[in-house]
């Protein structure tokens, strides 16, 4: 939560990408050759790094999720009666929860359903929020000016608090997940994009454009569009994190999905009560499972973030 | 001879990269004697730069360096961290050559400075702004108590300039080092800022450092001038004998590529500076060079002479060459039909929050005929841009009318205007900057024809046309443009003026953000085209030399107002207005320049008030009551137009004030 919390403070002055890259450009323009750079020795190699062990992560998952008939012996809401709240070991790998269901099988199907959640949410908000970003920033005048109100009204509000609001005013369901996502999230992209577009407006390839009899969304989308994307690019996959979290955070509080249905947080609020009980196999593997995904997330970003930064310095 | 104060003894840098080692400097020997104006010159990467960084010892990580920076005896390179800090600032300071981006844009100018002098000079507050102000008295900013509480954005550039000279001489430095301080700036504050550093040597017994590609305009007040190329120095000596009749080819051929208002057109050299991974082993210039011979290709000249030093086996004597100026070309512009029509156009820039707002043109009628091309000159802030942009559509005019190809620009929405738009093209100052970073050089070229809705295999072979009669490799259309050469970029950029034939072509000074050489041949290229009988050019420069190259008639802007047109002959021979003539007068010039009786102007242009009455009134040597209360309107005098009643008294005005001061 504190995470997502830092995502919309971060977001008000135009994103957080923005603000580091801004303070790298004035030093780089500064005219004073910084005789200490502030840039890691090999930083190259350090982002790749990053974004492979990140990589990595996301793709065992990925691949979990995809093969999860084949590694797990049950189904995700099949109930064996015979076992609940059984010990890890024998034929529950990680035991059963409460309701006799199989906590591996769980985690493997719940996979699927985070990791696409989370990507398409992301995917919607960056297509929407780069949109409304373009023509915010492009257009300017009164079209930026009641645009970014609305964004303004989104980004007034604490994001999760948001989030809880549209689950409960959309109801449950997986397509009604991702637009809560996503609602809560354009408006930051909104945001980045605008902000990238009004300084590229301004320069001279977008003129020699116009003059070159281009109509304004081929100005948009051959000129714009690829030249605004850079922060679009690194914060996206540190937003798929927090928009697991947010998620797990909705289902947790039972406006996600819900029992049977096999969703990470969830299952921890299912098998909250168990832990107290010492019961730690109903809640501990989906909260892992949600941290080292949000893990290969975050070090994803942090590497193309890193990338972007050795780019601009060098 | 005094010791001197700076001595730069065979000064080699390498710098390491991976991939790939560049040798920056090899063996520079250079000195900078006390109350000596020193000019550094040469194209971009001969190693100019690298010299200054090498004085504050600020050169970039990894580079190996051999030789000595001897400073008042001690060599700065073998310094600590304590004793740089001294000697920058005490021992040596630098100006650099962008102030608005050297200078803090969230402190006032007047804090920058009187940190400095706090910390640096030990004064107390009181005292430090006091010094402060004279200080920015010494560099003549007016109203300079003022000043100090304004922010960098609210600076001019030359004003920024000046500050920037403050903050470095703030400290009294022995040694001052300006990195292309006037770059940017108009003829006549470049002359005034230049003047700052003759002021400092002459008066304060300062060493400068004035390191610049811009010859003509250094030439006056430097009294030695070291020459380098591919990190070598290739000549050095007195100014006077470098600059009329250096003996190193280069050097000769750096002069030739200078246009002169004089009318002398600048001669390109072909090719371009070696990137040296290694220290050179033979003449870096011998595969430019007209006069190499197998000896230059295999054996490294040394720099000899005495006082006046080169290093050439074959070195040339006597002024540089007058190349011909070719025979004023026989036109008929007058018949050709009107591609542009600008009538009585004003232009203001609004302010978004309430009135106000800058009038940038107030009533400029303008015609370009096919076959013709139309110089615009003025100083920076006086509406060339907006001009340009008027033009082409780019901003609608507030009132007046602008008519392109017959049809009114202004008055056309959605496709037509669209296509209305392909008929006017414009070449950009900054060549990168106006090609997309993530387009290809193909894309880039063939987008008006895309426009047009030319189909992609005609595309394709039209883009190929141009492409070679721009003299560029076929390989290029894949490229990017940071994988370009600014030289490449722009002949990119006038590929794609071209490509789709238009009706006018708009240069807006395409050559100000390149190195002399280069600048040169896309002056040989842009004249070329100028012939064409099809289409009307319009070229807009500050640098008067360029626009006499090769313009049929001039149009002289003064804050958004036409003060002077008329045949390029006439306009700078017999200049008509005041404006004109000084503008002349300031204009840098190795040769003769402008021979007849010269104008000085008074103040700064962004000081200039043009509430009422001539623009000028405020500056002008010659102005009367009349000329502040009555508007100025376009006379006609002889074949130019001029907006100024005196003009027929002003011989006599000119000749009494020659008078006066002889």
């Amino acid at each position: 939560m504190a995470n997502e919390r830092a995502w919309t403070a971060g977001s008000h002055d135009g994103g957080e990408g923005v603000s580091r890259n801004g303070t790298a450009d004035l030093r780089a323009t500064g005219g004073v050759p910084a005789p200490a750079k502030s840039r890691r020795p090999g930083g190259g190699r350090f982002a790749r790094a990053l974004i492979v062990t990140g990589s990595v992560i996301l793709a065992v998952v990925a691949f979990a999720a995809l093969a999860a008939p084949l590694l797990s012996n049950w189904g995700s809401e099949e109930i064996d009666a015979n076992a609940t709240l059984a010990g890890p070991g024998g034929a529950h790998l990680l035991g059963t929860d409460t309701n006799g269901m199989d906590i591996w099988s769980r985690l493997l199907y719940a996979a699927r359903l985070d990791l696409g959640v989370a990507v398409s949410a992301v995917a919607l908000a960056v297509v929407v929020g780069t949109a409304l970003g373009l023509i915010a920033g492009y257009l300017g005048g009164w079209v930026d000016d009641v645009l970014m109100r609305i964004v303004d009204i989104f980004q007034a509000f604490p994001t999760f608090i948001l989030a809880l609001a549209v689950a409960a005013l959309l109801g449950n369901g997986t397509v009604n997940l991702v637009i809560t996502i996503a609602a809560v999230n354009a408006p930051a992209y909104a945001r980045l994009v605008r902000a990238e577009v009004r300084s590229i407006r301004g320069l001279p390839f977008v003129d020699a454009s116009i003059t070159s009899g281009a109509s304004t969304l081929g100005v948009l989308w051959r000129h714009v569009l690829p030249n605004s994307l850079t922060p679009v690019r690194v914060i996206a996959p540190l937003n798929c994190g927090w928009a697991m979290l947010t998620l797990a955070g909705l289902s947790f509080l039972g406006l996600g999905v819900t029992v049977p249905g096999a969703e990470w947080g969830a299952m921890i609020s299912l098998g909250s009560p168990d832990v107290v009980a010492g019961r730690w196999w109903t809640s501990v593997p989906p909260g892992l499972a949600l941290l080292i995904c949000v893990l290969g997330f975050s070090l994803l970003g942090e590497g193309l973030q890193e990338r972007a930064d050795a780019r601009r310095h060098s | 001879m005094s010791r001197p104060l700076l001595s730069v003894e065979d000064l080699s840098v390498l710098i390491r990269r991976p991939g790939r080692d560049v040798a920056a400097l090899s063996g520079v020997s250079l000195h900078v004697d006390a109350g000596e104006v020193v000019g550094l010159v040469g194209e971009s990467g001969g190693g100019k730069s690298m010299v200054a960084r090498a004085i504050v010892a600020l050169l970039p990580s990894g580079s190996q360096t051999s030789g000595a920076v001897r400073f008042e005896g001690a060599d700065v390179l073998a310094m600590d961290e304590a004793a740089l800090a001294n000697h920058r600032g005490h021992g040596a300071a630098l100006c650099f050559q962008n102030p608005r981006g050297a200078l803090s844009p969230t402190r006032t100018v007047g804090r920058q400075l009187t940190d400095r002098l706090t910390t640096h000079q030990k004064l107390g507050k009181e005292a430090a702004r006091e010094t402060a102000r004279q200080l920015f008295e010494a560099v003549g900013i007016r109203n300079p108590a003022r000043r100090l509480d304004a922010y960098p954005h609210e600076l001019s550039g030359g004003m920024a300039q000046r500050v920037m000279i403050s903050l470095a001489s703030g400290c009294a430095p022995g040694l001052l080092i300006a990195d292309e301080p006037t770059t940017g700036l108009d003829v006549t504050l470049t002359r005034e800022i230049l003047r700052q550093f003759r002021h400092a040597a002459d008066t304060d017994g300062r060493g400068v450092l004035l390191i610049s590609h811009d010859l003509a305009s250094i030439a006056p007040i430097c009294d030695r001038v070291v020459v380098l190329y591919a990190g070598t120095v290739v000549e050095s000596g007195p100014a006077a004998k470098v600059l009329r009749e250096p003996a190193h080819p280069y050097t000769r051929a750096l002069l030739a590529s200078v246009p002169d208002v004089s009318g002398r057109p600048a001669r390109a050299i072909g090719g371009a500076m070696p990137l040296l991974s290694a220290p050179p082993a033979a003449c870096p210039f011998a595969p430019r060079c007209a006069h190499a011979t197998s000896r230059c290709a295999s054996e490294r000249p040394e720099l000899a002479g005495d006082g006046w030093e080169y290093a050439c086996f074959h070195p040339q004597s006597g002024p540089v060459a007058a190349v011909e100026t070719p025979a004023a070309r026989a036109r008929a512009a007058d018949e050709g039909r009107v591609v542009l029509e600008i009538e009585d156009a004003h232009v203001v820039y609004g302010s978004r929050f309430g009135s106000g707002g800058h009038h940038a043109l107030r009533g400029v009628s303008l015609q370009v005929r096919a076959g013709e091309t139309v110089g615009v000159v003025g100083e920076s802030g006086c509406g060339k841009s907006t001009l340009a942009r008027l033009m082409l559509g780019l901003t609608a005019p507030t009132s007046g009318t602008v008519r392109l190809a017959g049809t009114d620009l202004y008055a056309l929405r959605g496709k037509k205007l669209r296509r209305l738009r392909t008929r006017a093209r414009l070449v950009f100052q900054d060549p990168i900057g106006s090609l997309s970073p993530r387009r290809t050089v193909a894309d880039a070229i063939g987008e008006p024809l895309r426009a047009l809705g030319v189909p992609a295999a005609e595309r394709e072979r039209r883009v190929a046309a141009v492409l070679e009669r721009m003299n560029l490799d076929p390989a290029m259309l894949r490229r990017r443009p940071h994988e370009l050469s600014g030289g490449q970029a722009q002949r990119v950029g006038i590929a794609r003026a071209l490509v789709g034939n238009p009706d006018l072509i708009v240069f807006d000074e395409p050559t100000s953000a390149l190195d002399v050489t280069v600048q040169a041949q896309i002056l040989d290229v842009i004249g070329e085209l100028a012939g064409d009988a099809s289409r009307g050019s319009v070229f807009i420069s500050h640098d008067l030399a360029t626009v006499r190259g090769f313009c049929d008639r001039v149009v002289v802007l003064y804050l958004g107002r036409i003060v002077e047109q008329g045949p390029v002959e006439e306009v700078f021979g017999d200049p008509r207005h005041p404006y004109t003539r000084a503008l002349l007068s300031s204009a840098p010039s190795l040769g003769g320049g402008f021979t007849g009786p010269r104008v000085e102007l008074a103040k700064d242009l962004d000081e200039a008030d043009a509430a009422t009455g001539c623009p000028l009134a405020a500056r002008c040597p010659f102005v009367t009551d009349e000329c502040r209360a009555e508007p100025q309107p376009l006379i006609r005098y002889g074949a130019s137009e001029a907006a100024c009643w005196r003009v027929p008294q002003l011989p006599g005005l000119l000749h009494e004030r020659t008078q006066n001061s002889a």
